[in-house]
């Protein structure tokens, strides 16, 4: 009896150590990290931001996407939200499309700054950050330029009013559009 | 001098008036901020300065001069970010897990333990109180054998 008793013991135990082991590699298989250039952007369906309705990534196939991820308490933001309105202003007549991803945010916040520096592109809100965390973002902005069949031609994670950046976001641009 | 009058009871109405207005008592910005995580250094507000965590800490302090409860400014926290801007799990479903696993665990230790000294006390008994052996304690043959080599002695 204490032996069949001893046996089970063990048993649970090892099998706790496999369970455990097995979440481990699960979570270490499961680790998201940014899509590469070259590859494809991960797909997603998120709501409108300013009202009613959701918005799929794929629905842009065919067209070259620039994909900026903002909050409104990010101060880098802010200076980045009236170039990146001016640069859609000048790159939609040629189908770029601009999306923005307003992430880890309050929708009151998020709406008063779309106002408040009147950017007329898509936003979209991804509240629980699930998408974002798909993209890898660790901090915003960031910005993402897809080709026309979704794969990344750019990955710029910092402000593309950087020195650095502002030159990289153009051309990166350029080689979506061709 | 009496307009001056009126006027500081007029403050003193206004001021007083949001406080009253409530039909239940405040909750307050201490006690949410150690139940709500600011979402991007998953820690508590309460332990977070990060403009994000300002951001819900103002969102809170709006809510609760609002009159609202605190579980009704935890529900639009988590319709705004999500179950995971909570600090603990909801009482539903897959979450109940993280509430009844610590319990199931602590009990199985116990059990376990519980077990672990029945048995060891059980061991320990015979050696506390020796049972007096029934007789020389030797087997038939030996005994024999011994009572032959007394005999001899005889």
């Amino acid at each position: 009896m204490t032996r069949r008793l001893k046996l089970t013991a063990q048993l649970l135990a090892l099998g706790l150590v496999a369970g455990l082991l097995a979440l481990l590699v699960w979570q270490l298989g499961h680790q998201q990290h940014a899509p590469s250039v070259g590859s494809t952007a991960p797909g997603f369906t998120l709501s409108r931001l300013d009202g009613p309705g959701t918005v799929s990534l794929a629905s842009f196939r065919g067209k070259p996407v620039v994909l900026n991820f903002w909050a409104s308490w990010c101060d880098p933001c802010k200076s980045e939200a009236r170039v990146l309105e001016r640069d859609w202003a000048s790159y939609r007549h040629r189908g770029v499309v601009f999306i923005g991803v307003d992430y880890h945010d309050l929708g009151s916040d998020a709406r008063k700054f779309v106002k408040a520096h009147a950017l007329t592109f898509t936003m979209l809100k991804d509240g629980s950050g699930k998408v974002t965390g798909s993209y890898g973002i660790s901090q915003v902005p960031e910005t993402y330029v897809l080709d026309r069949q979704g794969r990344v031609v750019a990955h710029l994670a910092g402000p593309i009013t950087d020195p650095g950046f502002s030159g990289q976001f153009r051309s990166a641009i350029a080689k979506a559009v061709a | 001098m009496i307009l001056r009058f009126l006027a500081v009871v007029a403050a003193a109405l206004a001021l007083a008036g949001p406080a009253a207005a409530c039909a239940h008592p405040r909750t307050s910005l201490a006690y949410l901020q150690g139940q709500v995580m600011c979402p991007t250094c998953h820690t508590t507000l309460d332990m977070s300065d990060s403009p994000a965590a300002q951001d819900i800490d103002r969102f809170i302090s709006q809510k609760i001069a609002a009159c609202w409860t605190a579980e009704r400014i935890k529900s639009a926290l988590v319709a705004n970010y999500g179950q995971q801007i909570l600090a603990a799990p909801s009482h539903t479903g897959f979450d109940l897990l993280a509430w009844w696993l610590p319990i199931a665990g602590l009990l199985g230790g116990a059990l376990v333990l519980a077990l672990g000294v029945w048995r060891w006390t059980r061991r320990r008994e015979p050696d506390e109180e020796p049972a007096e052996p029934a007789g020389s304690g030797l087997d038939e043959e030996t005994e024999r054998r011994l009572d032959d080599l007394l005999a001899r002695f005889d």
